[in-house]
């Protein structure tokens, strides 16, 4: 099966709005109930692709394409279709506020218990998550380029007030998005001698280097990200910083645990973000959760971000501030992933933390912060080989492109899923539980991704036939009937040993396939590679046509009434136009 | 309800796609009138197949009426007065469906008093009380005739009106029609002249593209791809011309399919040329089927 980018998204939308919208009356909530991420994952199914993608832009009636007026014909006519919009954001925006102002980013329904039989306390359901900070990153950021655009054809004061009070809850859910990204970020320093020291040692160390110099190697490797993390402000508290400073034997790992840090000082900004809530979770980055943040900081700094002007300055300011850790904690996984001169430790899968727990999500997750890095600094393609190998292993052992047998623990995976501890929730009830059962969307967005970058011709169809395997395997994984029909995730459909059935749809995951086919839609609008040898071999051909029609010119004598005249000429065309576009696409052939 | 039908240019199909809205209007069950008021050439006679008014009435015309040469102009009912069969006899169900011819032989308004203007507006009360729809068909451009019922429509605040400029799906109908409502001496200049809201005028007009060639059209399909390529190509590029000057999906109520018959010859288009003798096409009779319902739904005018 090929992505089709655009058809796919429309036939999306289609089932989406079919799901939502019942009666006049939007359905929040899917398989897992309602609450802050769910609910941002289901109106980013919609307004994602209307603000990354041109085609897909909602908020201009005027220059709405047909097809999305029909596959979006179930919420109203092209005039209705950004006001239910613009009604709908309002009752997000308003039901995550609380009655003090402060906007809400609380786990809520996602929050699992440890043990089954426990009460998830309601002090715990209010919890602020990352998951949440980073969807309403993306969320407000699409939200107000949707106003600022639908602003203008707008010319009612009622649509006018309304698109006013939404832009001010818009930009405050921003700010307390990126304050709270800030006091969620954190750093965890360890002696190499302790556990941790040597669990980190012996993941960097493939070649088995004697560990001293490992040890040294590594210290110096990472010494600009030390460095940086010294410099960081906003939210962090400065003994740990002194800590990194006078201990420079430590070894450290950086990025964000799960919600906002035990005791993390609040972030001194001028922003309306109502009081800074206290923290519970504990003092260490999780892999899942610091892959989840990068995610939403990218549109931070997106293009359309930045031209539409969507951030004050203060804004601007946390902005920064963020950006900062996003650089630092891309740099420090980049380094531990790929360190030394044989194997990568990225390549020794399953990937084993720090603290001794083992997991392809893990590989898969340091696979995603390597890829970034490298669509960031448009790295070299042996680089992109290497992830390529990596990630076709990944979908092998995950039972995407190889089927599943009895009892095989990976399917496990992609359901029920794979439960993260919560350390640090206890302190207000039972110990709660993260479950992630993304794997196979994400490992398909990774895969697009390093497609996309890819400079080569082999690595790229590589990457793209692995993409175009997953996929297959997502398609397959469709509701095909009931209320969630063309909606995500259904794995029954794939693995046998799955007998859950859900009916509703899984905005968790359908949410992520629409990431994913924005990446696909986005990384199709570039021009095609061109392979050197192609542009050579086309200029050599043009050459050679246009000296037989000059010698031909030359030679034939002019007689009026003569029929080849026309010929010449329409020939002379031909050779004018693939002059034009030789260079962008050397393989096209003259009709 | 006075509805207003004015064009940017000449032959955009407006009296065709205007008498065809208020016949259509007429068989949902409303009570409608047509008055002629494009008197440099009244044809809607003919266009409703009454022949005795063609090219308007020899006397007591509404250019008479408007004159002070008579008290009341003539009406025509053309479920009576039709030479078309099919026009004949009232369907089953159908309101009255009234014409008001212009003058034969009239000649465009070169002037208007303030007792025109005053016999005008008395008209158009009586006949908003007595029939539910009347449409006026103003004739193309800036006229006279425009400013008249700009200046009758200011004197009687009480009545609901709306207008619709009709225009054709080409570039310069696009940048016309947006100059005949918000360019200089524009239907919004001269109406706030003559003492209208310019905001509250803005709202009640609305455009209607006529005689519309979809790229995805049952006429298209001999085309070679590269050509429809470039149709579909340029519909785009009308479309955003057409935002940019206001005249774009947002400020439209309907739009007309290009059609042979009105092509051809300008005419009611019945159910019969659709269903029976199949001359016309079932999605151009849809469309003024749907105009005819959405020119008094509150809903089809709100905006945005």
């Amino acid at each position: 099966m090929k992505i089709q980018p655009r058809q796919q998204l429309l036939e999306l939308w289609e089932a989406a709005a079919r799901a939502s919208y019942r009666d006049g009356v939007w359905n929040w909530g899917g398989r897992d109930g309602s609450n802050s991420i769910s609910d941002a994952e289901q109106l980013l199914c919609f307004m994602y692709p209307a603000y990354e993608l041109p085609a897909f832009r909602l908020d201009t009636p005027d220059d709405t394409s047909d097809d999305v007026l029909t596959a979006l014909s179930v919420l109203g006519d092209p005039m209705g279709i950004p006001k239910l919009l613009l009604d709908v954001l309002g009752q997000y925006l308003r039901k995550y506020t609380a009655d003090d102002g402060r906007p809400l980013f609380s786990g809520g329904s996602y929050f699992r218990p440890q043990d089954e039989e426990a009460k998830v306390t309601p002090e715990q359901l209010q919890l602020d998550v990352v998951d949440s900070f980073s969807m309403s990153v993306t969320l407000a950021l699409g939200t107000l380029g949707f106003l600022k655009i639908f602003e203008r054809s707008v010319r009612r004061e009622k649509i006018l007030r309304e698109i006013g009070e939404l832009r001010e809850l818009a930009g405050k859910r921003l700010s307390a998005a990126m304050t709270g990204l800030l006091r969620s970020f954190t750093f965890h320093t360890f002696d190499p001698g302790s556990t941790e020291g040597r669990a980190l040692l012996r993941t960097v160390n493939q070649t088995g280097a004697p560990e001293r110099r490992v040890l040294d190697d590594l210290r110096r490797a990472l010494g600009p990200v030390r460095a940086g993390l010294r410099d960081l402000t906003h939210g962090l508290d400065s003994r740990k910083k002194e800590d990194l400073e006078e201990n420079k034997n430590l070894l450290f790992e950086c990025g964000w645990t799960w919600g906002i840090v035990k005791d993390a000082p609040d972030v001194d900004t001028r922003l309306d973000i109502g009081p800074q809530p206290k923290g519970v979770a504990v003092d260490r980055p999780f892999l899942y959760f610091t892959v989840n943040a990068l995610v939403g900081i990218a549109d931070l700094f997106s293009e359309r971000t930045r031209n539409l002007g969507l951030l004050n300055d203060d804004q601007l300011t946390l902005a920064r501030a963020i950006q900062h850790r996003w650089d630092l904690t891309q740099s420090y996984w980049r380094t531990i992933a790929t360190f030394g001169r044989g194997v990568w430790p990225l390549e020794d899968i399953p990937w084993r933390t720090v603290d001794e727990r083992e997991s392809d999500y893990y590989s898969l997750g340091v696979t995603a912060m390597v890829v970034q890095s490298l669509v960031k600094n448009r790295s070299a393609d042996v680089d992109l080989d290497r992830v390529a190998g990596v990630l076709e292993e990944l979908a092998i052992r995950a039972r995407i492109t190889r089927r599943a047998v009895a009892d095989d623990p990976p399917v496990r995976m992609h359901s029920p899923g794979v439960a993260i501890n919560l350390h640090g929730s206890d302190t207000l009830g039972p110990h709660l539980q993260w479950v992630v059962s993304d794997f196979a969307i994400t490992l398909l967005k990774r895969t697009i991704w390093a497609a996309s970058i890819a400079q080569n011709t082999r690595i790229r169809e590589r990457l793209l036939t692995l993409a175009d395997q997953i996929w297959r395997h997502i398609l397959l994984r469709r509701h095909t009937d009931g209320p969630a029909a063309g909606l995500w995730d259904q794995p029954g459909n794939v693995f046998g040993d799955i007998q859950t059935r859900d009916q509703e749809t899984s905005w968790y995951f359908t949410e992520r396939v629409v990431e994913f086919l924005v990446s696909a839609a986005k990384s199709i609008e570039g021009p095609p590679l061109r392979s050197p040898q192609l542009v050579e071999l086309a200029y050599q051909m043009l050459g050679e046509a246009e000296h037989l029609l000059d010698h031909e010119l030359v030679k034939r004598p002019l007689l009026p009434g003569q029929t080849i005249q026309p010929k010449l000429g329409s020939i002379q065309a031909s050779l004018q136009r693939a002059r034009a576009i030789i260079s962008d696409r050397p393989a096209t052939r003259r009709r | 309800m006075l509805v207003f039908a004015i064009s940017d240019k000449g032959g955009t199909g407006r009296s065709v796609t205007g008498t065809n809205i208020v016949y259509r209007h007429a068989l949902q069950g409303n009570d409608v009138c047509y008055l002629d008021f494009d008197f440099g050439s009244p044809t809607a006679g003919a266009i409703f197949s009454v022949s005795a008014v063609a090219r308007g009435a020899p006397e007591n015309g509404l250019h008479e009426y408007l004159r002070g040469d008579c008290t009341q102009p003539r009406r025509v009912d053309v479920w009576a007065e039709s030479d078309r069969e099919a026009l004949r006899t009232r369907p089953p169900g159908a309101g009255r469906l009234v014409l008001l011819p212009g003058t034969e032989s009239g000649g465009e308004l070169s002037a208007f008093t303030d007792e025109v203007v005053n016999r005008c507006a008395q008209l158009f009360g009586r006949l908003e009380e007595e029939f539910d729809l009347c449409m006026v068909d103003v004739s193309a451009g800036r006229s006279f005739t425009a400013e008249l019922v700009l200046a009758a429509t200011a004197r009687l605040p009480a009545i609901p009106f709306r207008w619709l400029v009709f225009h054709r799906w080409t570039r310069q109908h696009i940048i016309a029609a947006d100059g005949l409502v918000t360019g200089a001496d524009g239907l919004l200049d001269v109406g706030a002249r003559l003492g209208h809201d310019r905001e509250d005028l803005h709202d009640r007009i609305r455009f209607v593209r006529t005689a519309v060639l979809e790229p995805d059209a049952a006429e298209l399909v001999g085309l070679r791809d590269e050509q429809r390529a470039w149709l579909s190509a340029c519909d785009g590029e009308l479309r955003e011309l057409a935002r940019r000057h206001g005249v774009g999906r947002t400020a439209m109520l309907g739009k007309v399919p290009l059609d042979p018959v009105l092509q051809w010859r300008e005419q009611l288009i019945t159910d019969e040329d659709v269903l029976a003798s199949k001359i016309a096409n079932a999605e151009t009779a849809a469309a003024f089927d749907e105009l005819a319902k959405k020119i008094v739904d509150d809903s089809a005018w709100e905006g945005l």
